[in-house]
């Protein structure tokens, strides 16, 4: 089986590694480099960064470790840089030996979709080639999108590609959106000495979560001094030779020296020959496809952000892996039923499954368990105290529907609760499970044992 | 230990009213329960609030818990020393560690508070 991918993210990777593994003689046409939004301009680049925040903050509170330090306690911006650019070429590698080892192709240039089974790659020198293929995998992605009254310039308005260059950190800073993308660069900027604005037209923070993971946000937002405005937008948005002049909803004025945008992605589904040769999409341009990933065009799948839906990359290379097999004859289905992800706040962000307010909206009859990290002597070891584990359980059954922590490490936490969702697990099942002590963790064991009110640390309500 | 001339409301906040002016705080009995004091969520000035609402947070070492307004009115003073050091509430419920003063709207809702006795007896009741 020829298989040729169009694009080579976490999507696109993954599948052509997997499809290979299986038999398949594998191109993957890439017009940048491999890995994606999310090696280059997502996920891996603000990790890093993040973690260069994250270790100024421990130096910067090292007093309450008992850490004395002497001498000026300065962020390097280029260094911070390096370091990340440093990480996304080891992971570059990384992807290329694979590629290699497994005996697949990379063809760099820009594919267009001739025919079904013919696409044409341009190369950057402007040469053009002629794959045949029998089958094709879109994994285009996509970009950030923007907002036609706020167009990106690159220099006074930003979009998150701009942001993670790091190139210069500006004395201020306007966020519009307080998604996940708005409030991990809010709080990048903001460790790194910015003055951050934060707006959000939708009522609060991180506006799809669950209610309580917002309202812990949003106080933790204003613990580090940023100023959240939610269920606003701004005024009126004067550029000038000093910066921007934003009149905010209260009538104040404030002058950011850059905005960025960050209200979510457009989707890259037309450019190369998706319309031309007849590829179904739908009203948020998406690429529609069945559970099994097939577009309307036979022998043509698609995967990832380009098809809509969560666009997450754990998500794209979930139907990478499931793309691949069933293009090697297998017949398989997507399960959305339990996708973890996770917001790297500080403190982190993970959610799993149903949330409260989807529960209300949907008449389901739940049960909830609710536990504070502050409870758990961990948390007061390393110094996280913040947060929590909320537990959503079916009311009947006990069966278990969702999963929200906002708390440290809540990203690696939440996969013992993807399980238990994606398998049907009771609450009673997580809380009869011994936990390691002395761990964070312990926190979704008490969880759940919450759901029925018999935490053995929760302490007795007083206010 | 719980002065006289304040009143005092079931969810542990007291209340020390003078004309149309009351100053709020929490409880002696509420800042040892909850433990060392690290964070307090203040309510904004100017905003008017419900009896039995939420109108701000505090968060211990131990909780995170409501804090519930005892009465109706605007809230027209916050005191800003507990943003920097909340366990002032700790060292001086009753003094240094008001929370709020607020502009009554409804003084006859101060009769449906209780007195420092009353509200002796209701936390031993509580203790129990």
């Amino acid at each position: 089986m020829n298989l040729a991918i169009l694009g080579a993210g976490p999507g696109g990777y993954v599948a052509a590694i997997k499809a290979a593994q299986l038999g398949a003689r594998v191109t993957v046409i890439e017009e940048n480099e491999v890995g994606g939004a999310c090696l280059h301009w997502g996920c891996i680049p603000t990790k890093a960064i993040l973690s260069s925040c994250e270790i100024l903050s421990r130096i910067r509170h090292s007093k309450a470790f008992g850490i004395d330090v002497k001498g000026e306690i300065v962020p390097n911006r280029s260094k911070i840089v390096e370091r990340k650019n440093k990480i996304i070429g080891t992971q570059v590698k990384g992807i290329r030996n694979l590629f290699k080892s497994w005996g697949i192709t990379l063809k760099e240039g820009r594919g267009n979709l001739s025919s079904p089974d013919k696409i044409a790659v341009t190369s950057r020198n402007g040469k053009t080639e002629k794959i045949a293929t029998e089958r094709i995998i879109i994994a285009t992605g996509s970009r950030p999108a923007g907002l036609a009254d706020l167009p990106f310039d690159g220099k006074r308005i930003i979009s998150s590609d701009d942001a993670v260059k790091l190139e210069d950190i500006p004395k201020s800073l306007l966020v519009v959106g307080a998604g996940a993308v708005g409030c991990e660069f809010a709080q990048i900027y903001n460790e790194l000495g910015s003055e951050v604005t934060i707006l959000e037209a939708l009522p609060r923070a991180v506006p799809t979560e669950d209610r309580d993971i917002s309202k812990v946000l949003e106080k933790e937002i204003k613990k580090k001094k940023m100023k959240l405005y939610t269920g606003a937008k701004a005024k009126k948005i004067d550029l000038r030779q000093d910066g921007a002049h934003v009149t905010l909803p209260g009538g104040e004025e404030i002058v950011a020296q850059k905005i960025l945008v960050a209200v979510g992605r457009s989707l890259n589904s037309n450019g190369f020959g998706a319309d031309e040769i007849g590829i179904e999409r739908g009203h948020r341009k998406e690429i529609v496809v069945n559970e099994k990933l097939e577009t309307n065009v036979t022998g043509i799948y698609a995967i990832g952000d380009v098809i809509g839906g969560l666009l997450l990359a754990h998500v794209a290379s979930r139907e990478g892996i499931i793309a691949a097999r069933n293009i090697m004859g297998a017949d398989e289905k997507i399960d959305y039923s339990a996708v973890p992800y996770a917001i790297f706040t500080s403190p982190e962000i993970a959610s799993v499954g149903l949330k409260e307010y989807e529960a209300e909206e949907r008449g389901i009859k739940i049960s909830t368990g609710y536990f504070e990290f502050r409870t758990l002597a961990k948390s007061h070891c390393i110094g996280e105290i913040e947060g929590f584990v909320k537990m959503i359980s079916d009311a009947r059954s006990d069966r278990l529907l969702g999963v929200h922590i906002i708390g440290p490490h809540a990203s690696d936490l939440i996969h013992e609760a993807a399980l238990a969702v994606r398998k049907g697990l009771t609450a009673r099942d997580l809380s009869e499970t011994i936990h390691t002590h002395p761990t964070l963790s312990e926190a979704l064991k008490e969880a759940a044992e919450d759901v029925r009110k018999e935490a053995v640390h929760i302490p007795r309500r007083v206010l | 230990m719980n002065p006289d001339d304040l009143k005092y409301h079931k969810e542990h906040t007291w209340i020390k009213a003078s004309g149309k002016k009351a100053t709020i705080g929490i409880t002696d009995y509420a800042q040892e329960a909850l433990g060392d004091i690290v964070y307090i969520d203040l309510p904004e000035v100017d905003v008017d609030v419900e009896a039995n609402s939420e109108f701000g947070e505090i968060e211990s070492t131990k909780a995170t818990s409501s804090l519930i307004a005892p009465i109706s009115g605007r809230v027209i003073e916050v005191n800003e020393d507990l943003s920097e050091t909340p366990e002032i509430i700790n060292e001086d419920p009753y003094g240094k560690g008001w929370i709020a003063v607020m502009e009554i709207e409804d003084p006859s809702e101060l009769d449906d508070l209780m007195d420092a006795s009353e509200y002796m007896k209701y936390v031993e009741e509580e203790a129990k």
